[in-house]
């Protein structure tokens, strides 16, 4: 579904990505860990097309496509989802709004005919309920004055209501309480399927304790150094990323 | 000193109410002096601080032909509410009715020319006020009586049309008798034949305790001269609410004066203007607390685009004695394309000691944040910088309470937005 090849990526002229190799499948579930500044969050924002960062070198295939090659709304209508690590805050466009334009925007990709308000209404109510969300949030503005957890959730949320192939979840987990990271870990857990895949980037091993990964990557200095099954991830969390970068230079 | 040679567009004002005078219906001794003042006062020097960001060097240099009562109206767009009367190159189309709307209606023949005519001064339309005064073809006076309660909106059209240039002098005094209450929509439009000059006064007195909503719409085409003076006075505890949409016009200036007179005088203008294409907008609001415990409150949003030119200069006085007022401004700007430019000026002035005043000025760019969000999301750029836009304005358009004109003024920006992110992107 996903893979990635000796990517390159920069800001300006800093180096931030320096030789990326992923490969993912459908079905699967990847986290990707790693200490801070390793290029965890680049990773994501480069693969949802975020401007500023230019690609140096390698490629990125999705589902047999040039994924750098397509604007960020062509990829997200072809379900790719990047749930950010900070939710931007959009007073005066409401939930609902976004929402059902989002939805109708990767239904018309699809081929499938646009919702109506009745049926989009109808589809996102028990969306709503599995992440506890109250009906008046619909009318609010996009995470406006919304708490750090509901901005969160509201992430899961939309990634629920546009089911996507590919789900980035960037430090998802960050600034979370353990309630409300239940809540976000049951709603994406329900959207594991075999025909999805979802990628995880993330700087402790909590968020695994509710979303158990087939495949854990250390990502670090822009190389991903080690990948290993969950037990990876509980070893990290023992012994620190250290020991991984010691015995990648040994190596 | 010899005097200064009056300009050859005063020259022209003045031969065409020479030739005019007989036919504007009375009045004659009034129109007279204001023409004289109007000569006077002259076109603005390009060193007048009012002017300082609007050049007229264009309308100067047309001789738009003043119009008479008899030119008949064009196409005129469809009414917003149920009550609603023409006024063609600042005459009533047809029979002025005794009342409309929630209204009594009054003209040259009916109603006190020192009423009708009053004299403005001061500030930098009083030129254009004066004018109008002399050429002002069938002013109208609106008033209530005391305590009268009216929910109903009566909508003014304001038409400027012609077979040539054509200068319009729409002029409407309103007054508001202590404790009653109206609400008056003002649109003003042109037939977009020629280049039109539409030079607008509008007179306001507002009793004690009374209550005005002034719904502006100003949608003329794009090839149109557009001048205008709102002039307020407010007695004790009365409200002058104004929400102004500047959608329109090549070059428009609105002069808003509220002058809070009375204890408690409050008054609310809010209001967006698009310069998109090559328009040139212009909004001046002045207010002046005069008495103790008066509010205030500007917000106007701008938007401009390609070679659109914004001007916002909102000004607060807080006069001497005015003490417990409340002054607030708000402008804030949005630059949709390179090359747009707004100029803004808030500019309080405080001289009593126990106010509460605030201005916040902004001018920038659709935040790149949001726009990633919003596309990352599946929307296209001109849907998410549209959404945005439309976000922008919405919070001032949100107190437009008159729903068909509201949607009109949301369809409208929606329709140029669009257009206008479609183009860019």
């Amino acid at each position: 579904m996903l893979s990635i090849r000796d990517l390159h990526a920069q800001i300006g002229v800093r180096k931030i990505l320096k030789g990326v190799n992923l490969e993912v499948k459908p079905g699967e579930v990847h986290a990707i860990m790693g200490p801070n500044g390793s290029g965890k969050s680049t990773l994501a924002s480069v693969l949802a097309g975020r401007a500023g960062y230019e690609v140096t070198k390698g490629t990125v295939a999705y589902l047999g496509e040039d994924l750098l090659a397509l604007e960020p709304e062509e990829r997200a209508r072809r379900g790719v989802f990047l749930a950010f690590q900070y939710p931007v805050e959009i007073p005066g466009v409401n939930n609902a709004y976004l929402l059902k334009a989002a939805l109708n925007a990767v239904r018309k990709q699809r081929g499938l005919p646009e919702l109506d308000a009745f049926e989009f209404l109808a589809l996102i109510k028990d969306k709503m309920k599995l992440m506890q969300m109250d009906e008046s949030f619909l009318s609010r503005g996009v995470n406006e004055g919304f708490s750090g957890g509901e901005k969160k959730r509201n992430e899961i949320l939309q990634m629920s209501v546009l089911e996507p192939r590919l789900a980035l979840l960037d430090e998802t987990d960050s600034g979370l309480d353990i309630d409300a990271l239940r809540v976000v870990a049951t709603g994406v857990n329900s959207l594991r399927s075999p025909e999805r895949a979802i990628v995880m980037v993330t700087h402790y091993q909590r968020l695994l304790d509710y979303i158990e990964p087939d495949f854990v990557h250390v990502l670090s200095d822009g190389r991903i150094l080690r990948t290993g099954d969950k037990s990876l991830a509980l070893e990290l969390e023992k012994r620190g990323y250290d020991w991984v970068k010691q015995e990648a230079s040994a190596a | 000193m010899s005097a200064i040679a009056p300009s050859p567009a005063t020259v022209h004002y003045r031969e065409a109410f020479e030739r005019l005078h007989s036919v504007l219906g009375g009045a004659a001794a009034r129109r007279a002096a204001a023409m004289e003042r109007f000569a006077e006062l002259g076109f603005p020097g390009a060193r007048e601080e009012a002017w300082k960001y609007t050049s007229l060097r264009r309308l100067e240099s047309r001789r738009f032909v003043p119009a008479t009562p008899t030119t008949p109206p064009a196409n005129v767009p469809a009414a917003f509410v149920a009550q609603r009367l023409v006024v063609a190159n600042g005459s009533p189309v047809g029979t002025v009715p005794a009342s409309l709307g929630g209204f009594a209606l009054g003209t040259l023949a009916t109603a006190p020319e020192e009423q009708l005519l009053r004299p403005l001064s001061g500030g930098g339309t009083e030129r254009f006020a004066a004018l109008n005064a002399a050429l002002s073809a069938g002013p109208l006076l609106l008033s209530t009586t005391a305590g009268q309660q009216s929910d109903e909106v009566l909508q003014l059209t304001l038409i400027t049309t012609g077979t040539g240039p054509t200068l319009a002098s729409p002029r409407i005094a309103v007054r508001m008798a202590t404790g009653s209450r109206a609400r008056l929509l003002i649109d003003h439009v042109d037939d977009g034949a020629h280049e039109h000059f539409t030079n607008a006064v509008l007179d306001i007195e507002l009793g004690a305790g009374a209550h005005l909503t002034l719904y502006r719409l100003q949608r003329q085409s794009e090839r149109a001269f557009h001048i205008e003076r709102i002039e307020t006075r407010v007695d004790e505890n009365a409200t002058f609410v104004m929400r102004d949409s500047q959608l329109g016009a090549a070059l428009a200036r609105l002069d808003t004066n509220v002058s809070l007179d009375g204890r408690a005088a409050a008054t609310e203008i809010t209001g967006v203007f698009l310069a998109d294409g090559s328009r040139h907008l212009d909004s001046h609001i002045h207010v002046g607390h005069h008495a103790t415990g008066t509010t205030s409150l500007q917000d106007y949003r701008g938007i401009a685009a390609n070679k659109g030119r914004g001007v916002f200069n909102g000004k607060a006085i807080v006069h001497e004695g005015a003490q417990k007022s409340n002054a607030r401004q708000v402008n804030r700007n949005l630059l949709l394309t390179p090359g747009a430019e707004i100029d803004t000026k808030p500019d309080l002035e405080i001289y009593a000691d126990d106010v509460q005043c605030s201005h916040g000025t902004t001018t920038g760019q659709l935040d790149p944040n949001a726009l990633f969000y919003l596309r990352s999301r599946g929307l296209s750029e001109p849907e998410a910088r549209s959404a945005l836009t439309r976000a922008f304005a919405g919070a001032v358009l949100a107190r437009v309470d008159e729903p068909a004109l509201a949607r009109h003024v949301h369809d409208e920006l929606d329709r140029r937005l669009v257009r206008l992110l479609e183009v860019a992107a």
